[in-house]
């Protein structure tokens, strides 16, 4: 395996400038939200979307007002199906019981399909120490672990990479001829996985939503993976979010077709796969041995800490695609599993080490884009608001923002203040702008912590007031006035 | 305490707080009467059939309509001659070792499928029908690792998705909608519904879902060939699951031959008897 260069505990300003300068990271970036932005929002009113998604949120409020009974159920049928649940209150509970459940059934080789719950609790890491060979088999978690990276979003792990550099690993790591078809290397994937899965041991996956009433844990894939993890190696590992759980098996179909038409825009995946404990007397495959995870790692804290609404999410990865800051950093300046608005949200709650994790609700332009692509409905330009009045009281927030908010109302406060701070401002802008040759790139004091990141115009020379009154005098066109400049 | 007591009281204290924002205290379940129907279809069975072949079409699937079950032998084998030739053309170096695997087709049990009498019709063809008793070890998966071709019936499809469902169970494997590269689904109308709702609503009402869930363990719904769009969205298909799928429905809903033909047939047989 190669070293990375990606590396997630780098300060937050750091990863952000450091996704801000790969040229290459934009334009794979660029190729791939808007195509996903666009393909949900055709999906989406192709049928009565907004219905879909006042259902999906009126069952997702029921699912956690009624949480504590659901999972009990959820427990019992699972049990009842055969299978066995567990409990995990921390990450680190998570890679004791799989290592554990392992050990016991001899397991030398593991099979995963994508779950970010498993990479939230970092079980690859677990069950490799314990002397585990563990294989990604998604072909974007395959080619980001050829590539020693973690994944940078929700939906599709290796968004930020284009087809010349994932060429370029294949190439190194399964001598693979030169090309770009993605064809090509799809079929290099499929061989090198197929052997993989032929002689697993154990398959571990998430769990896209579990139905309480039937103890059935359901995964969507569309390449197959998920399927071929819970249906070939002896031993199937589900581990799940407590919040996962639908009541009924119609809930479950409802929720289905809101990720599905949310996450990728298709009418279906190509799979959903549903299992109901291990195989039965008289099946001819399928795991002798199922076993389920339930995982809190901060999610109960969630509730806790008002912000209960993020336990909705479907994780399909649609407020990744609208947000405008997700589409110019990418996943990995988040520096958590989770990224996008949602991983703004939850990241400060679910138990993950991540540097700068207070930065992540200033991650935002609050534009609502979110909210909107929301299949569930939630709010979450509301709890950025929340998260960043949690920081601003800790006494975390910058100086400069306590100071400037108050140096901003007491200039609003009266009309000549306000004319007076433009023209200073206008002044002062040009003077900086001169400068640096077109856009300030530095300013002083406090204002450094803005330019030190990004770029600021000059203020216009003359202010919109100014211009309107000469206009309203008649004396001259705004036209005519820049002209003569 | 144990680590699901703890989780679970915790959870209970913090929704009993009169203030907490959320969820809200009212949080019905939605009904059925309720509950939408995401996706619409209509027609009679030909209509559905028509409608569920062109959905599966959109998503890179192919399928066939045939008004009687008669016909769906003869479908079958020159969907998979079409095939073997169509993989002998495209193929590029040597031919691969199949292990004697190359006429071979992962199957359910013959008593599974929605037709009769398959085995025999293929092998005159000198296809071998397969329905391994267990694939549960890798020696067992060996056996049947390079089959190229899969066949099954499905226990429902869903026309306004072109999906179907397949259900694990005696006599129905898992592997051979999985693991082959072709698969062809036998889907007679009688078991086409116009949405997945419609299947839902009819199996709940029959007061059996539950159940039928819990009895078997490995259901899939599976809609279109394995697909991919890893690589900047381009589409690959075949990533893991077949890369080629085939529907043949076919009417089962009308006797293979009409009662005034099957009268016609005695009275013509009577005729013979009497000369």
């Amino acid at each position: 395996m190669t070293t990375s260069t990606i590396d997630l505990t780098l300060p937050y300003k750091t990863r952000v400038q450091d996704a801000l300068g790969n040229k290459h990271l934009r334009t794979a970036l660029d190729r791939s939200t808007g195509r996903m932005a666009g393909q949900r929002v055709a999906a989406m009113t192709a049928v009565d979307g907004q219905l879909l998604r006042d259902q999906v949120r009126q069952m997702k409020e029921h699912v956690i007002r009624n949480l504590p009974d659901l999972l009990e159920e959820l427990e019992r049928t699972i049990t009842a199906n055969g299978g066995h649940v567990h409990w995990a209150k921390e990450g680190v509970d998570v890679q004791r019981l799989v290592v554990e459940i392992a050990r016991k059934a001899n397991v030398q080789k593991v099979v995963k399909a994508k779950s970010m719950a498993t990479e939230e609790v970092h079980l690859n890491q677990a069950l490799q120490s314990a002397g585990m060979k563990v294989v990604e088999t998604d072909l974007g978690e395959y080619i980001i672990q050829l590539a020693g990276e973690p994944p940078s979003h929700i939906v599709a792990p290796v968004i930020h990479r284009r087809v010349e550099e994932i060429a370029e690993v294949f190439q190194r790591e399964l001598d693979m001829p030169p090309t770009l078809d993605p064809q090509v290397i799809c079929s290099v994937a499929r061989g090198a996985l197929r052997k993989e899965f032929l002689s697993a041991d154990m398959g571990i996956s998430g769990c896209n939503f579990a139905i309480a009433e039937t103890g059935t844990c359901c995964i969507v894939t569309n390449e197959g993976n998920g399927r071929m993890s819970s249906t070939l190696p002896r031993v199937y590992v589900v581990v799940m979010g407590i919040e996962k759980l639908v009541p009924t098996v119609e809930d479950a179909f409802l929720q289905y077709q809101a990720l599905c038409r949310s996450a990728t825009g298709q009418q279906c995946s190509v799979y959903l796969s549903m299992t109901n404990g291990p195989r039965r007397p008289g099946d001819t495959d399928g795991p002798e041995e199922f076993h389920v995870i339930l995982l809190d790692n901060g999610r109960v804290d969630m509730l806790a800490k008002e912000y209960g609404e993020a336990l909705c999410c479907l994780r399909c990865g649609a407020c990744l695609n609208v947000c405008p800051v997700y589409r110019e950093i990418g996943g990995h300046a988040y520096g958590s599993t989770y990224s996008g608005p949602i991983g703004a949200v939850i990241s400060p709650s679910i138990h993950l080490e991540v540097t700068d994790v207070d930065k992540l609700p200033y991650a935002s332009s609050l534009c609502g884009a979110c909210r909107e692509a929301c299949p569930a409905k939630i709010d979450l330009p509301r709890m950025l608001l929340e998260l960043r009045r949690d920081v601003v009281e800790e006494g975390d927030a910058p100086l400069f923002d306590r100071q400037s908010m108050q140096a901003f109302s007491f200039a609003m406060g009266s009309r000549g203040r306000y004319e007076a701070a433009g023209k200073l401002g206008s002044l002062g802008s040009n003077v900086f702008a001169g400068m640096s040759g077109g856009n300030i790139k530095f300013m002083p004091g406090p204002l450094a912590a803005w330019t030190s990141s990004r770029d600021f115009p000059p203020l216009a020379k003359r202010s919109f007031r100014e211009q309107w009154k000469e206009r309203q005098r008649g004396r001259k066109s705004i036209g005519e006035g820049k002209k003569e400049e | 305490m144990s680590a699901r007591d703890e989780i679970l009281d915790r959870i209970r204290t913090i929704l009993s707080r009169p203030e907490l924002s959320f969820p809200p205290v009212e949080a019905p379940p939605l009904t059925a009467d309720e509950r939408m129907t995401v996706t619409h279809a209509e027609g009679d069975a030909a209509a559905l059939a028509r409608r569920f072949g062109q959905e599966l079409e959109k998503l890179y699937g192919s399928y066939e309509i045939l008004s009687s079950a008669i016909e769906v032998r003869l479908a079958l084998i020159n969907r998979l001659t079409d095939w073997a030739a169509e993989e002998d053309a495209a193929r590029k170096g040597p031919k691969p070792e199949t292990f004697g695997q190359e006429r071979m087709v992962l199957s359910w049990a013959p008593a599974q499928l929605p037709i009769d009498g398959l085995a025999e019709a293929l092998a005159d063809m000198q296809w071998q029908l397969v329905a391994p008793d267990k694939l549960t070890s890798p020696e067992a998966l060996e056996k049947v690792r390079f089959v190229r071709f899969g066949v099954t019936g499905v226990e429902a499809a869903f026309a306004s998705t072109g999906s179907m469902l397949v259900v694990s169970g005696p006599g129905t494997n898992r592997s051979a909608s999985l693991l082959p590269f072709r698969h062809i689904a036998l889907i007679p109308f009688s078991r086409l519904y116009a949405t997945m709702e419609a299947w839902l609503t009819e199996r709940r009402a029959a007061g059996e879902l539950v159940d039928l869930l819990r009895t078997r363990a490995g259901w899939n719904m599976i809609t279109g060939p394995s697909k991919s769009a890893d690589i900047e969205m381009n589409l690959t298909l075949g990533v893991h699951g077949p890369k080629y799928v085939h529907a043949i429905l076919f009417d089962d809903t009308r006797p293979v031959i009409s009662e005034a033909e099957r009268a016609e047939i005695a009275r013509l047989m009577a005729l013979d008897d009497d000369e």
